[in-house]
């Protein structure tokens, strides 16, 4: 009965009705009983309006979601594109510089090779001890130190600059890196939204924070070996941990 | 240890997944005078090498696809064969207890990245002073 506890039909009303019914006037009834019943409609309207205001913007929310279904098909494709190529440029680089390495070690093997084998005379000359056909022996050898250096210099120069131009990288992964950074970001918004949206608070799913290890332990670099203490800072930490071993 | 003790013709083998850390590694072997030195990319390649060839030193990463170098060190040292081979781990791997599970496993050295030519040719003199 409580449901009609704010639905009050006076007597006056309830007289009228009757004279309404008695004498035909069937419209003037049926208006009676809607005013009667009116605060009921009204609060009702109230309701299913505010429930219809809800699920409109739980259909909005929603759609803002769908947001989440581009960072799926195509933002995170895209990252794994930009991501590879990080790779690839990376690759190329650290090839780039060994080629130019590589190719600078036997001419730095040679030059040296060839100031030993010009080492022995030039001390005699500068001890005053050199003959005269030692002195045409170091002469040439000499000669042919001055010419290949002179040679490979040049060569060195232009490797070198090989090396310094691989470094381009740098600038190139460094942009591509921070917008993938971005997205991860938007990613972590969404998934947190969509937590929260289901009642699980950011500060709840953040107590079981410890990443996942992979399969037979591996987990990689560490880059926040600071803020660990499962994990070794350095080399020195690796050699006491072993020798703590009996190593 | 005095010069020329460590036999610079000993047969390599230097297992990583990444071809430019192999050859890093491979640069700093010749600077050091190792001349005979061989490379696989995983521990899955490497073991029959390892089984067909008279090899007399590994070097090895850890994470790999295929077979890890832990598991590598493993079968290395469960194989009659192969267990007197010593095996230095170069790796990114620096968990506490990968340290004492590879150290449990029987490796000879262990050198996290990045790392330096120095601290190789260290870890090689004091690999190949103990093995005498």
């Amino acid at each position: 009965m409580s449901a009609l506890s704010n639905c009050h039909v006076s007597l006056e009303q309830a007289k009228s009705l009757v004279e309404f019914l008695e004498s035909g006037q069937q419209e003037a009834a049926d208006e009676l009983i809607a005013e009667i019943q009116n605060p009921i409609n009204s609060e009702l309207f109230a309701e299913i309006g505010k429930l219809t205001r809800q699920l409109h913007d739980s259909l909005m929310n929603f759609q803002l979601d769908s947001r989440l279904s581009d960072l799926a098909t195509a933002d995170i494709p895209d990252a794994k594109e930009r991501l590879n190529y990080v790779i690839t440029r990376t690759e190329e680089a650290a090839n780039k510089t060994m080629d130019a390495v590589e190719a600078i070690f036997p001419v730095v093997d040679t030059i040296q090779g060839q100031i030993e084998t010009v080492n022995p005379l030039w001390a005699k000359l500068m001890n005053n001890k050199l003959d005269v056909a030692e002195f045409k022996s170091l002469c040439i050898d000499i000669d042919a130190l001055l010419t290949n250096t002179g040679n490979e210099t040049e060569h060195m120069r232009s490797l070198m600059t090989d090396v310094l131009m691989a470094q381009d990288f740098q600038d190139l992964t460094g942009q591509v890196i921070r917008k993938v950074i971005d997205l991860v970001r938007e990613v972590e918004d969404s998934l947190i939204n969509m937590l929260t949206a289901f009642g699980i608070t950011a500060d709840k799913a953040l107590e079981q924070t410890k990443p996942k290890v992979g399969e037979n332990l591996v987990e990689g670099p560490i880059v926040n070996t600071q803020a660990r203490d499962d994990v070794v800072e350095s080399q020195d930490d690796v050699d006491d941990l072993l020798s703590s071993l009996g190593f | 240890m005095p010069e020329g003790a460590l036999d610079k013709n000993m047969k390599v083998l230097v297992v990583d997944d990444f071809s430019t850390m192999r050859r890093i590694v491979k640069n700093l072997l010749r600077d050091l005078g190792f001349t005979n030195i061989q490379e696989a990319d995983d521990g899955s390649t490497a073991l029959p090498m390892l089984q067909g060839g008279d090899f007399d030193f590994v070097v090895t990463d850890w994470n790999m696809p295929g077979m890890q170098g832990i598991d590598l060190l493993k079968a290395i040292r469960a194989d009659a064969n192969l267990a007197h081979i010593p095996v230095l781990l170069i790796t990114a791997e620096a968990k506490k207890e990968q340290i004492v599970m590879a150290a449990q496993a029987g490796v000879n050295g262990y050198i996290v990245k990045p790392f330096t030519a120095g601290t190789l040719k260290t870890k090689l003199d004091k690999i190949f002073e103990r093995l005498g």
